[in-house]
């Protein structure tokens, strides 16, 4: 009978455990507003955490050093609470219910990808707590009547649909031949939706529709696909990896398709990583350097190209530029809401109407920015064997002009 | 007797309890539940049987699936609800919430049991490695094909109903976690009662020599796909709460997990100790504990810190926690030590 007395311990062990380990912080101690964040540090999305981690972490720095945030007469700083999601969405919505209950977190920012986010909306919706997010694109998100979420980057289904129509248009306004491949995700199967309809609305033909798995290392059976049918137009996203595999598999495959079009190019650093080979890639960005947006805290996007480079060592993805706007959106709100009351700050997000070195941000009912449209850029390399990402459309911005077709790798 | 009624008195209480003392801690407290579940499950097979199953993820994944889709499909075009990643949004109605919720937990439940019966006769006569790798596939190939299948939402995800609008912010914490409670107490009373008759003992045969078992009459296979509807069951039931308590089903992360909650479920009843009724309850609470501090304390190396709590198990704790006590104290488990020969064996050594 002994060991009943063991399970008693046990038992009472666990109480004292759990009871010592409240830790009960409010949103805002002393002169600090903390903000929660559940990143991606592991996992499959590990490399877009830490872009997303970065851009926060910079944002953070260059506010507080810039006076901070003035509410009611006082000065603020902002803080942030981190926890790792490991990619999955299932501890998303842990952390998000634990980051509002135990840690106290009245405000958050989003974590990356769109599935995490659709994890985490219903949490914060639940408890009215605002969350801006930065990396949560697909179109799912903006429709379920949520009142507490703002994004502020635009839907995933328009990511490549300028690609489509750009062929189209330079197919002299016939249809093309599309073959594409996604990953089995939220945000990449948005993308899906948003190819199928642009080809409806331009007379395409989708001719291979592949899904890729999630540990994608490995689309040859699609290219194989590619190579025998001789599409128009390849559209391939699944996050960094897919971008990665892609190019890699086209280059050793020698796959020949006039137009390559793709999502998260710069994040998987393609133009380093992958060089020459990764050259005339069109990529689907929320941002670049190049664009002329300006703010007061960053300046204008090579600025903070500049100093984001000083401080990371490596070139700004989007997901960082979209991530550090976060945190202007949420300064701006508590500025104009004059108050910590969450409703209060709510309101005032729905009202944001401003730019940022990103882009401008102005949020429709759903939450989605409607105020920032999506860029494409080629990646160009010259003859050293240097690439750069230049953006190509819409023309108001492009600093290069498309190349296309691709050419062959026979002539290459 | 009476020691023992005081005891689960005392637990019950503490569970009924805990949800008021440790407001903050709900969610934890109802995936704890869910744990203990899955462990005592997993350990009808793996320890009671000998069957190293890695396959009862199957199960709780489609309870997940099952629960939303019913809970929906009852009420909404069910392929609407999930289409192009849930456009068009609809609302339950309280009562048709609970009413779906406690009608896909049943499905939840009796689905994947049959399943089980089903595919049992073949995967059940695989033995050994041979059985766990198959049961592995079963978890990977389920996740991947559920990732295809548009009407629950395919790769995009399937997002639960979200808990009707009630005045009380904390009632979807407390729903939740007196249902997987309630479930909890529910499987560990019936795996307490399958335990004290005949079918432990054949569950053990097997475990021990299956062939002997079958030499003396024993129908093994009608035992051992018995003991695998009787965890489809609970795991169907526990996948169909943890849908609802997560609120966004993905085919390979959040339903068929096998790479979290399928290695989990094993590693816990090992912790515990295997073949044991307390071993799996134990070992799940201790694992949750250390996963949950790990994750606070060792942000960025958890996996590290759970590798390390891993090979610490296996070479301290081969048999488990119980089994540690077990050998520590033999006659605490009511074993008879006789002084003699245990000191003869010691000199022996």
């Amino acid at each position: 009978m002994k060991i009943k007395n063991i399970i008693i311990t046990f038992v009472s062990a666990i109480a004292i455990l759990f009871s010592t380990s409240v830790v009960s912080l409010a949103k805002v101690v002393g002169d600090k507003i903390i903000l929660g964040a559940a990143i991606s540090l592991t996992g499959k999305y590990s490399s877009n955490g830490v872009h997303t981690q970065n851009g926060y972490n910079m944002a953070v720095d260059r506010i507080n050093d810039m006076g901070g945030i003035k509410v009611g007469g006082k000065t603020y700083k902002f803080d942030i609470i981190y926890y790792d999601d490991e990619s999955n969405p299932k501890r998303a919505a842990q952390l998000a219910e634990r980051l509002i209950s135990q840690d106290g977190v009245e405000f958050m920012l989003g974590p990356y990808s769109s599935g995490l986010t659709k994890a985490i909306a219903p949490v914060t919706e639940k408890y009215g707590v605002p969350m801006v997010e930065a990396n949560g694109a697909s179109r799912s998100l903006f429709t379920k009547g949520y009142k507490y979420l703002f994004a502020v980057l635009a839907p995933a289904n328009l990511y490549l649909d300028v690609a489509i129509e750009t062929a189209v248009e330079l197919n002299g306004g016939k249809g093309v031949r599309i073959a594409q491949a996604f990953e089995q995700d939220a945000f990449s199967q948005d993308v899906r939706l948003g190819i199928l309809d642009a080809a409806e609305r331009t007379g395409s033909k989708i001719i291979i529709d592949d899904k890729l798995p999630k540990e994608l290392n490995d689309m040859a059976a699609t290219l194989a696909k590619v190579k025998a049918v001789k599409p128009d137009v390849l559209v391939v996203s699944g996050h960094t990896k897919g971008a990665l595999t892609a190019i890699r598999q086209i280059a050793e495959m020698k796959v020949d398709v006039p137009m390559l079009a793709m999502t998260h190019c710069d994040a998987a650093k393609l133009s380093k990583q992958h060089g020459k080979n990764s050259q005339y890639a069109l990529c689907a960005s929320q941002w670049h350097k190049t664009l002329t947006y300006k703010d007061d805290f960053f300046k204008d996007g090579m600025t903070y190209a500049a100093d984001f480079e000083k401080l990371f060592g490596y070139d700004p993805p989007y997901q960082s530029a979209e991530s550090s706007a976060a945190l202007l959106v949420f300064k701006d709100a508590f500025e104009r809401a004059n108050s910590f009351d969450q409703k209060k700050v709510r309101d005032a997000l729905a009202d944001t109407n401003m730019q940022t070195f990103y882009g401008n941000i102005k949020f429709a009912e759903g939450g989605q920015n409607v105020d920032k449209p999506m860029v494409l850029f080629q990646v160009m390399c010259d003859d050293s064997g240097k690439c750069e990402n230049k953006v190509v459309a819409p023309l108001k911005w492009a600093s290069a002009e498309l190349i296309h077709p691709i050419p062959k790798w026979s002539e290459r | 007797m009476s020691k023992n009624i005081i005891l689960y008195g005392a637990i019950l209480i503490f569970g009924i309890a805990a949800p008021f003392i440790f407001p903050a801690f709900k969610v934890q407290l109802s995936i704890l539940c869910i744990l203990i579940i899955l462990a005592i499950t997993w350990n009808v097979q793996g320890g009671e049987m000998g069957y190293n199953t890695f396959g009862n993820i199957l199960f709780y994944g489609l309870g997940m699936y099952l629960c939303a889709s019913v809970q929906v499909g009852m009420f909404f075009p069910l392929g609407e609800w999930t289409e192009g990643g849930g456009e068009k949004t609809f609302v339950h109605t309280p009562a048709q919430f609970f009413q779906g919720f406690a009608v896909g937990l049943a499905v939840a439940a009796v689905v994947p049991a049959i399943i089980a019966g089903l595919i049992g006769y073949s995967i059940l006569g695989l033995r050994g490695h041979y059985f766990a790798i198959c049961t592995l596939g079963l978890g990977v190939a389920a996740g991947e094909i559920s990732g295809g299948i548009e009407i629950i939402g395919a790769g995009q995800g399937f997002t639960t109903p979200p808990f009707p609008n009630v005045d009380r912010l904390e009632a979807r914490g407390e729903f939740f976690y007196f249902c997987s409670f309630i479930v909890l107490v529910f499987t560990f009373l019936a795996v307490k009662a399958i335990y004290s008759t005949r079918f432990k003992l054949v569950l053990n045969a097997i475990r021990d020599n299956e062939d002997k078992a079958e030499a003396m009459g024993i129908q093994t296979m009608k035992y051992k796909i018995i003991g695998w509807m009787i965890s489809a069951f609970f795991c169907g039931l526990a996948g169909g709460i943890m849908g609802g308590l997560v609120g966004y089903i993905d085919s390979t992360d959040v339903a068929f997990d096998g790479r979290e909650m399928g290695v989990f479920m094993v590693l816990m009843a090992i912790l515990g100790g295997k073949g044991t009724l307390w071993g799996p309850v134990i070992g799940a609470t201790l694992f949750h504990i250390f996963k949950e501090g790990f994750w606070t304390f060792f942000l960025g190396w958890q996996y590290v810190a759970l590798g390390v709590l891993i090979v610490v198990i296996v070479i301290y704790f081969p048999e488990g926690i119980m089994g540690w006590l077990r050998e520590k104290y033999p006659e605490r488990f009511g074993e008879v030590v006789d002084e003699a020969d245990r000191k003869a064996q010691v000199t022996l050594k």
